[in-house]
């Protein structure tokens, strides 16, 4: 007995493709979702989704934490302005942890050529990557104060709504994701070497929290209390908070008191811009 | 061979100096459709003239065209409508051919659903089947050969650029890759510019080779006039081998013995009429033929004539 065959294979030759082409932009947007996903390990293997999900399960804590005190206790201990220079050390683990990821293996495995034999630009793809970062950045501090903001809501408080501290703070939120993505991709992308690019990273926050605290501190102690709060400014999370309280009106998280508002607007402005410079200078190197 | 309308592209006194060297030299030449062979020794300045063809780095002087389009100001509209098969690797390990295709397409502007479309199709032209959906860090050099070849088709290009693609394969897979090549710009219908330092391997799939050397023009022609000149036959038999030269040159072909070889000249006008000689004289001696292949003028003798 023969099984007459139910379906055959034709090999139809090749075929060309006369569908649409999508311009720039479109190219540009698919490969900032493409890094977005990649950020938080979507679309690679488990072991890539572990730290990003983790660090991200770690944001949400003080929020569990917040809203239980909010339902038991009726008290508002955890102001949005201050979540993320509460969470500073976690924030800047995950930076340093996804930022490589974004460039150093196009950078090792040369896959740039590639890219840029498209019709994409350097300019095209730094920006792609920026914002990739930017948005996952700005995820990651947003969505814990934004579900806090919900319970608070929900929870029949004996005191009025922090609205203007909540939008104050998302405010924030956007100029510290636009400040740590650009210093992150800066640094990470100088090394082709994934792991350096991440103690690269941790170190420069490390360093710079450090030395902020250690300035603050000598000149608090030697009486030069007018030059003291600067020193703050040299850690990018005071350098938003300053700038975040003086546009939006929130609370300094220090309680110190910063600088002059202006003076931090110009700083961060100078920071942003020459992190995004020395990104595309280095991509201008790369792809001649 | 007839210059077509729009050649694939076109140079004209193309000069590119970088500090401490001088990788092309007032480099005109132009080439039409079909497969066309860029050859070179390392250095010559093979890769430097693919690099300003895709408009990505700009000429010192002189002036390049690609399919009609400016390199120096239509650099986007070239790399729109025309593949790049780099000559480094170019892979990242942890992902799977097929991802990394389906990614390249729509970094080209295809949707995302007819990229996936695309990368399966093309995947499966250049001869890559299950183990398309494993990460490509396990992959051998000839399949990594063809992942390469794979992402500069996917988005259906008119030219492509393929910068020694047979780099490091072994004998069958350069075979392969070759066979893969003459494919691409006969069935496929897309121009090819291929380069190689190798010269034999390229004469066997190009319709029209350049050789360059030191970022000059050395001869740009047509393969049937590398190989034109000088057709032989060569002819080895076990016994008789004197009778039959004898037969031969009475017949009016020119031979020449080369140890137990006899390498007989293909009349240029009539071919046909020496390769039946061949076959009549071996009939009618009742030799033992051990022998009989085409021999053809080697791309290789290009340097050993003086430069014109």
């Amino acid at each position: 007995m023969t099984i007459e065959p139910t379906a055959v294979i034709h090999d139809i030759g090749y075929r060309h493709y006369d569908g649409v082409r999508l311009g720039r932009g479109r190219a540009t947007l698919a490969l900032g979702v493409q890094s977005l996903r990649g950020v938080f390990g979507l679309g690679r293997t488990i072991r890539a989704k572990i730290m990003p999900l983790l660090l991200a399960a770690i944001m949400l804590m003080p929020t569990v934490v917040s809203i239980g005190v909010m339902a038991l206790a009726k008290q508002f201990v955890m102001p949005y302005s201050q979540y993320a220079v509460f969470m500073q050390a976690v924030i800047a683990v995950f930076l340093a942890a996804q930022a490589p990821y974004l460039v150093a293996p196009d950078l090792r495995f040369r896959v740039l050529p590639l890219y840029l034999s498209r019709p994409l630009t350097v300019t095209d793809y730094v920006v792609a990557k920026l914002a990739a970062l930017t948005v996952a950045l700005f995820c990651l501090m947003a969505i814990p104060i934004t579900i806090e903001f919900v319970g608070e809501m929900l929870i029949d408080m004996p005191m009025p709504l922090h609205t203007g501290d909540f939008l104050g703070a998302l405010g924030g939120t956007v100029l510290r994701a636009v400040l740590l993505a650009a210093l992150g991709v800066a640094l990470a992308s100088f090394t082709p070497r994934r792991g350096l690019g991440v103690a690269v990273v941790i170190a420069f926050y490390m360093f710079t929290a450090a030395v902020s605290g250690l300035f603050y501190a000598v000149l608090a102690s030697t009486g030069r209390d007018d030059v003291a709060p600067w020193a703050l400014l040299l850690n990018p999370f005071f350098l938003v908070d300053a700038v975040q309280s003086s546009l939006f009106g929130t609370e300094p998280a220090t309680g110190e008191g910063y600088p002059p508002g202006v003076a931090s607007c110009l700083i961060l402005l100078a920071v942003i811009a020459l992190a995004v410079t020395g990104v595309l200078l280095r991509y201008r190197k790369a792809a001649s | 061979m007839t210059a077509s309308a729009t050649p694939c592209f076109a140079t004209e006194g193309l000069t590119k100096r970088f500090p401490r060297v001088t990788a092309l030299d007032h480099l005109t030449v132009a080439a039409g459709t079909g497969v066309t062979g860029l050859v070179g020794a390392n250095g010559a300045g093979k890769s430097t003239l693919i690099k300003i063809l895709l408009g990505l780095v700009p000429p010192t002087s002189g002036s390049a065209s690609v399919l009609g389009l400016d390199t120096a100001t239509q650099g986007l509209e070239i790399r729109r409508t025309v593949g790049y098969m780099p000559e480094h690797d170019c892979l990242p390990p942890d992902i799977s051919a097929t991802e990394f295709v389906v990614h390249m397409a729509q970094m080209s502007g295809l949707p995302r659903t007819a990229a996936r479309e695309r990368a399966a199709d093309t995947l499966r032209h250049v001869g890559l089947d299950e183990e398309r959906y494993r990460p490509m860090g396990g992959y051998s050099t000839g399949m990594r050969q063809r992942v390469k070849l794979a992402q500069a088709l996917v988005h259906d290009p008119r030219l492509v650029f393929l910068d020694e693609p047979t780099n490091g394969l072994d004998p069958q897979g350069r075979d392969d890759m070759l066979a893969l090549i003459r494919r691409v710009g006969t069935e496929f219908g897309i121009s090819v510019l291929v380069t190689s330092h190798l010269l034999g391997e390229l004469e066997r799939v190009c319709d029209h080779v350049i050789v360059i050397d030191g970022g000059r023009l050395l001869r740009s022609s047509a393969i049937r006039e590398f190989t034109r000149a000088e057709q032989t036959i060569a002819v080895e038999v076990e016994e008789g081998q004197r009778q039959l030269a004898d037969r031969l040159t009475g017949g009016g072909e020119t031979v020449a013995v080369q140890g137990r070889l006899l390498t007989v000249q293909v009349s240029p006008d009539d071919p046909g009429r020496t390769y039946d000689a061949v076959r009549d004289a071996v009939s009618d001696l009742g030799l033992s033929l051990l022998r009989l292949e085409q021999r053809r003028g080697r791309i290789e003798d290009v340097f050993k004539e003086p430069v014109a």
